[in-house]
């Protein structure tokens, strides 16, 4: 399996080569287009209780779809629902990713993903919500964000402070508290940030250039209001 | 060459900040770390168990972190396999188990406490829920003790006129002069009170007596038709004084009108509040009280017209007149559901008063009777 970021930047598309017999597994809905010799299976992955918990839990989609090469090699074409960047990233079978629920696009059928109750501070101010998806295994991993998406890289011990809606993944090897942007909680709230999430290091934090409550907020406004 | 399988990741100044995986393997003196560069060479680096500091970490604490070396030599090994960590605690010295301890004991502690906050969150839930099943009497009262007296004036008064415009008011005579003599009588007791009581007489031969919120006491002639004595009307009226005083027709409408009034009368609401009381207002009327606001009402209404010294027991023989099979229309006895036990209830209560003694009413209650057109009963 091979894959591609077709047209990076705002609105990417990756293409996913697959040999046959090779098969993939993708949020739902996601699958742009592929060759004829590529059968889409839909499948609850971790079994009907896992599917339903996430769906539940982490509000991800109830089914991931299996996107299976069973005629001869062919490609897919995947895209996100926002608009945003797309990354790659290869495991390796030790690093483990914790990744926000909107921020998974497609895997290697050898990646492991199951929810993860986080910490009642965590969960309630996080951002996040109370449920997130940890991602292992050994293959390749794409995540979509909305936005850019931004690479930061810790070193043991070193810190860094991301707003909390602008998270998309990070390892498992980081920890994070939540804390009041500003020192009191009146100029923390004044000041439109509110609560943010000190990581420390070692690993990697992805985040993404856009909050998307923010953006839905803000496209609020601009909706006519039905009587 | 077999593969590279590897159990743990290592971070230093030239490795990748996602960390280098890498193959740890517990020696007896140390540890084997071995590292696989992209073109598959392998690189072996043997660190003994003296040099290391150790620690938990990771987004759960479930991580075994080993740091060794300063400066540009720094390394801090990420371990997650419990078989690995296992073997680990079990090959180090004497020397590392301590901190190995204190590491495992954090691990502890930190899911302990997030435990205990699901528990208190869950526990609270439980809590809240159990509090709006349990002690929705208390918020209701909360409720209603925030609402001005003037908003249940006006809410009674519509309700009372508009009663009244179907209704054939008795205006003057005897029995109104003995209605208002009581009322003053007891609401003479009633200090500081925010109500002005208004009572009045309809002609209907139905035995019923209600009181609205606000202060509006409507008594009807057949009431006082089959009342023997002024003590026993002045009784019913003590009662229905004390629904009032006690503001048991507010909480049955905020009561009816749910949680959200609750909610937005503590919070201040009161635009949403008069909105939904307007719906209920209409339904005033044929307002019942449960159980426990009948059995307060009968009570203060006892002391209240001890009180006022007038004789008590005219209420309990009237409560007990009405209790007996009778073929009037006891309306009264369909709102205020009458058992021998109440009439027993204010017997006992009335026993506990010291006794002392009652003073008459300044009119003839025969002569009320007669204006009221009732016929003397022949003596069996």
């Amino acid at each position: 399996m091979r894959s591609e970021i077709l047209y990076p930047g705002a609105f990417p598309m990756v293409r996913v080569e697959l040999a046959s017999g090779e098969h993939i597994k993708a949020e739902s809905g996601a699958m742009v287009g592929s060759s004829p010799t590529v059968d889409v299976e839909s499948k609850m992955e971790g079994g009907f209780l896992g599917a339903l918990s996430r769906k539940l839990l982490t509000g991800e989609k109830f089914f991931f779809q299996t996107l299976r090469a069973s005629r001869g090699d062919g490609e897919v074409l995947l895209a996100p629902t926002v608009p945003g960047e797309i990354v790659i990233l290869e495991l390796d079978g030790v690093n483990e990713y914790m990744v926000q629920k909107d921020g998974f696009l497609a895997g290697a059928d050898s990646i492991v993903i199951e929810s993860k109750m986080q910490s009642l501070s965590r969960g309630l101010l996080g951002g996040e919500g109370f449920f997130i998806l940890k991602i292992g295994g050994k293959g390749t991993l794409v995540l979509n964000s909305f936005g850019a998406i931004h690479k930061i890289e810790l070193k043991p011990d070193q810190e860094y402070i991301v707003d909390n809606s602008h998270l998309v993944a990070w390892s498992a090897t980081t920890s994070y508290n939540i804390e009041k942007a500003a020192s009191g909680w009146v100029a923390s709230f004044t000041s439109g940030e509110g609560l943010v999430c000190r990581f420390r290091g070692p690993g990697v934090v992805y985040i993404q250039s856009r909050n998307p409550g923010s953006f839905g907020a803000w496209i609020r406004q601009f909706i006519p209001v039905s009587e | 060459m077999t593969q590279f399988s590897p159990n743990a990741l290592c971070f230093g100044e030239e490795f990748p900040a996602s960390g280098a995986p890498c193959v740890v393997q517990i020696e007896r003196h140390g540890l084997t770390i071995t590292f696989e560069s992209g073109s598959g060479d392998r690189a072996q680096e043997m660190v003994p168990f003296a040099v290391f500091a150790v620690t938990a970490g990771g987004l759960d604490h479930d991580h075994l972190v080993l740091k060794w070396g300063e400066a540009q030599r720094a390394r801090t090994l990420y371990l997650k396999n419990p078989d690995l960590i296992r073997a680990f605690r079990e090959a180090a010295p004497d020397h590392l188990s301590q901190p190995f301890e204190q590491a495992a004991e954090r691990v502890r502690q930190v899911r302990h406490r997030h435990r205990v906050m699901w528990g208190a969150v869950g526990g609270s839930i439980v809590a809240v829920a159990l509090g709006l099943w349990f002690g929705s009497d208390l918020l209701v009262e909360m409720a209603v003790s925030r609402i001005p007296v003037e908003w249940e004036q006006k809410l009674g008064e519509a309700a009372y006129r508009d009663f009244l415009s179907h209704q054939e008011v008795m205006k003057e005579g005897p029995a109104v002069n003995a209605v208002e003599e009581m009322t003053q009588r007891l609401a003479d007791q009633i200090p500081n009170s925010p109500y002005k009581f208004q009572v009045t007489v309809v002609k209907s031969d139905v035995v019923n007596a209600f009181a609205l919120p606000g202060g509006y006491v409507v008594v009807f002639t057949g009431l006082m038709k089959k009342a023997d004595s002024g003590e026993e009307v002045a009784g019913v009226l003590g009662h229905e004084l004390n629904h009032v005083l006690q503001r048991h027709g507010l909480e049955r409408i905020v009561k009816s009108m749910g949680v959200m009034a609750v909610v937005a009368i503590i919070v201040g609401d009161q635009q949403g509040l008069i909105g939904l009381m307007r719906q209920v207002g209409v339904e005033l009327l044929t307002l019942k009280f449960d159980r426990a606001q009948e059995t307060e009402a009968d009570l203060t209404g006892l002391q209240l017209v001890y009180r006022a010294k007038i004789d008590p027991s005219g209420m309990i023989t009237f409560f007990q007149k009405l209790s007996e099979k009778d073929e009037g229309r006891l309306e009264w006895l369909s709102t205020h559901p009458v058992s021998s036990a109440r009439a027993e209830r204010l017997k006992a209560e009335l026993a506990a008063l010291p006794k002392h003694s009652s003073e008459p009413f300044t009119f003839e209650w025969k002569t009320v009777q007669d204006a009221l057109g009732v016929q003397p009963v022949a003596a069996p």
